[in-house]
């Protein structure tokens, strides 16, 4: 939270050099570049990509027998402008636009599929969120790995996995990749695509993503693993030993902090103390940054710039993407302890639209291809439905099959064989020293 | 062939087969110059260095997912707790994501958690514990508790060479107590099988661990008064040895189920309940189980002999079961 005190330094203000827009949202006026736009820091000196500060914050409010959560601040503000990329091409934005569309069209097909009682059990979205879950995994490598968490449906399609996957997960069919034993993103592969299938309790990925690493590194390799962590996830203890692992080993861990404001229906002000969670890189003993999580190019060029760490062996990165959960924690949940006010502050930092507007003005996309992409998008939405839908309930035999995995199935080194560092001199000798008891 | 320690099987075992397998590593606390708490590692650093003698930070939940991370890239690691007890700082990582991979997402974990666990050597309630049935109660973990060095040995071959995620229980007070000879070739003992420690006819004692040699003591008070116990050495707990059950509910009619962990929800339960469903008509005599006291591991000797399961213990209910 970006919200001033008295007793703190006021954190930089950064102002565009130019194209800053009026309250309506527009950024579309004429290309920019990177080096229009210097980088900020907070008063801890870490640096902020973002072109503006969360002018609010959401305090307690106990009046006439209620007790909810009140917005102070200013929600008008003037929706910056999307930050130019260093590193991105024009295809590559025009394809983080695509996929930015499929994961929003296919949480919106998902949406009509839990209405029309397809989906079984809770539906997890991740509106406002498509910016951070594309433009990250889109940084990654083939060889990288990625450990998701609920709402990054958007990141696996980017990994490679098809919109009909995640919805034959909530439909709970016998073609999804778990065949019905789980639900929503907790799926995964480790053969090629290299995710790792999430689980419900929060920040325990983390040190798997540090163990993929360890893993690559013995066989030769420096690899990146991006994995995603709420703010209200972040409190966990897995977190912490997960990622200080990573950093003491120097593993190409990459931890994005997804800062959504809302840890189901706590807000951020009662889950830490600290106003940037990018601040924790410090105690960590690794850089962090503080980008706007719905402008792809500032996740994209964060992400790219840990991944060429981890690919130096310099190890773990933090980036902390500043968003909102622009739903309920589930579908069931209407997200009422919301302010209103924060949700149309939001909605104005749509980051698909902002996007769209941003190719626009740099002139790599018209109003018209933009449609047409959309058109592509939806007509592959309802193509991966009906294929979803075909898929059967699976069959009851199957339940507990799996549980063990047979002697010979052989299981092979992904990167390479180990590097075998071994001293002929240093022999097995008979243990002289006494143990910890007798 | 000179006898080696119930600690020195584990060594060796461990180091033949990171000779063997460039795919196995160990990771844990004080593992690298110190050797481990109770020296199990001791040297090992010298031989394959820090890539694969790894130093953790005190993390036991970073030390099971990390070893789990590292084998989905095809490493078969082995990870160790300082003590048994540490276990459950891990358990979320153990229960959730370990125990669960291949059946959720068809991704093997074949990895091994070792340690030393149990009591009788005055290490209080945080360094005594036997933790193992929380995990004997997970399916997808295989769980294995040997009492001898030759099992030790041949059991932690076959947990690294197993496809699935193995806890491996090492008895502290084992460590430097029994020494037995190693046969010449090498071997690997099968997990889920159990061991006739002791043949005899009149009553069995099914158990493992450190209990086996209370069994032993007490047979041999018994023997002399014309009751022979049967002992028979569960060794692996997941899965369990339904089959030697069984055969010696039917060879001896009476059974005793002895275990160091806490009575109630310790496996003589699982056990009397296979029992009575597999080999009820067998029965000549109630099962009977002898378990340490349903309490916290207490720290001072008197009290931990009085929490523990004792030689006079099983003496007293074989003679009961005898006259029954």
């Amino acid at each position: 939270m970006a919200t001033k005190t008295p007793s703190e330094p006021a954190p930089p203000q950064q102002q565009p050099a130019k194209n800053n827009p009026s309250t309506n949202g527009s950024t579309a006026s004429a290309k920019s570049s990177a080096k229009d736009f210097p980088v900020g820091a907070n008063p801890h000196g870490i640096p902020d990509w973002r072109l503006e500060q969360l002018p609010f914050h959401v305090e307690p409010h106990w009046k006439d027998g209620v007790y909810s959560y009140e917005l102070i601040g200013d929600t008008e503000t003037p929706v910056p402008p999307i930050r130019p990329s260093k590193y991105l091409s024009k295809e590559q934005s025009i394809e983080i636009f695509r996929l930015m569309l499929v994961n929003r069209r296919m949480e919106e097909s998902l949406e009509r599929m839990y209405k029309q009682s397809k989906v079984i059990g809770g539906l997890y979205l991740s509106l406002g969120q498509e910016a951070c879950s594309v433009a990250s995994a889109f940084a990654l490598g083939k060889d990288d790995w990625l450990g998701p968490m609920i709402r990054n449906q958007g990141s696996m399609i980017v990994k490679g996995f098809k919109p009909r996957d995640t919805m034959m997960q909530y439909m709970a069919r016998s073609g999804s990749p778990t065949h019905g034993r789980e639900s929503g993103s907790h799926y995964g592969d480790h053969k090629t695509l290299n995710v790792v299938a999430p689980i419900s309790h929060l920040g325990d990925s983390i040190s798997v993503l540090a163990g993929c690493c360890m893993g690559a590194r013995l066989q030769g390799r420096e690899i990146a693993a991006l994995g995603y962590i709420g703010d209200g996830g972040q409190s966990t203890g897995p977190t912490y030993e997960g990622f200080n692992f990573a950093a003491v080993k120097k593993l190409g861990v990459i931890l994005m902090v997804e800062h959504n404001l809302w840890a189901y229906s706590t807000p951020v002000e009662m889950q830490f103390a600290c106003k940037d969670l990018a601040d924790r890189a410090i105690g960590y003993g690794v850089p962090g940054v503080i980008v706007d999580g719905t402008d792809a190019n500032q996740v994209y060029d964060a992400t790219y710039e840990a991944v060429q760490r981890a690919y130096r062996g310099e190890g773990a990165s933090l980036i902390e993407a500043k968003l909102m959960r622009m739903k309920g924690h589930a579908m069931h949940d209407p997200a009422v302890y919301v302010p209103s006010p924060e949700k149309e502050y939001w909605k104005r930092r749509d980051p698909i639209a902002r996007y769209e507007e941003y190719l626009i003005a740099q002139g790599w996309l018209t109003a018209e291809q933009a449609r047409e992409i959309d058109a592509g998008v939806n007509k592959l939405m309802d193509e991966e439905r009906d294929a979803a839908e075909a898929s059967p309930m699976p069959d009851p035999a199957e339940t507990a099959t799996g549980v063990y995995v047979a002697d010979d199935v052989v299981l092979p080194l992904k990167y390479g064989p180990v590097i075998v560092h071994v001293n002929q001199q240093a022999k097995l000798k008979e243990s002289s020293a006494p143990g910890h008891y007798k | 062939m000179a006898a080696i320690t119930y600690l020195e099987a584990i060594r060796q075992g461990l180091w033949e087969e990171m000779e063997r397998d460039p795919r196995v590593l160990v990771m844990g606390e004080d593992v690298g110059v110190y050797g481990g708490a109770f020296k199990v590692t001791e040297g090992f650093i010298d031989r394959f260095g820090p890539e694969r003698v790894v130093d953790t930070p005190i993390s036991e939940m970073a030390i099971a997912s990390a070893a789990y991370g590292a084998s989905l890239t095809g490493m078969r690691p082995v990870g160790e707790f300082q003590f048994m007890d540490f276990i459950t700082s891990a358990h979320s990582q153990i229960v959730q994501i370990l125990a669960k991979s291949n059946w959720r997402w068809g991704a093997p974990a074949p990895l091994v958690l070792r340690g030393p666990t149990g009591g009788g050597v005055s290490g209080g309630p945080f360094h005594s514990q036997n933790n193992e049935m929380a995990y004997v109660h997970t399916p997808g973990l295989k769980v294995i508790a040997p009492a001898s060095a030759r099992d030790a040995k041949g059991l932690i071959k076959a947990a690294v060479r197993d496809n699935n995620p193995v806890l491996f229980f090492e008895h502290k007070f084992l460590y430097r107590r029994i020494k037995e000879e190693m046969p010449t070739e090498e071997e690997i003992i099968p997990i889920g099988k159990a061991r006739v420690h002791r043949g005899g006819k009149d009553v069995s004692v099914i158990t493992y661990a450190a209990m086996v040699y209370v069994a032993q003591e007490a047979a041999e008070i018994l023997a002399k008064e014309g009751i022979e116990l049967e002992i028979i050495d569960l060794r692996t707990l997941l899965p369990l040895d339904r089959d030697a059950i069984r055969a010696t509910v039917e060879k001896t009619n009476r059974v005793i189920v002895l275990h160091e962990d806490t009575k109630t929800g310790g496996i003589g339960g699982e056990i009397a309940a296979i029992i009575n469903e597999e080999a009820f008509d067998s029965l000549d005599a109630p099962i009977t189980r002898i378990a340490s006291l349903d309490s916290p591991v207490p720290f001072s000797p008197p009290l931990e002999k009085a929490f523990l399961p004792k030689v006079e213990d099983v003496v007293r209910e074989a003679r009961r079961l005898v006259a029954y």
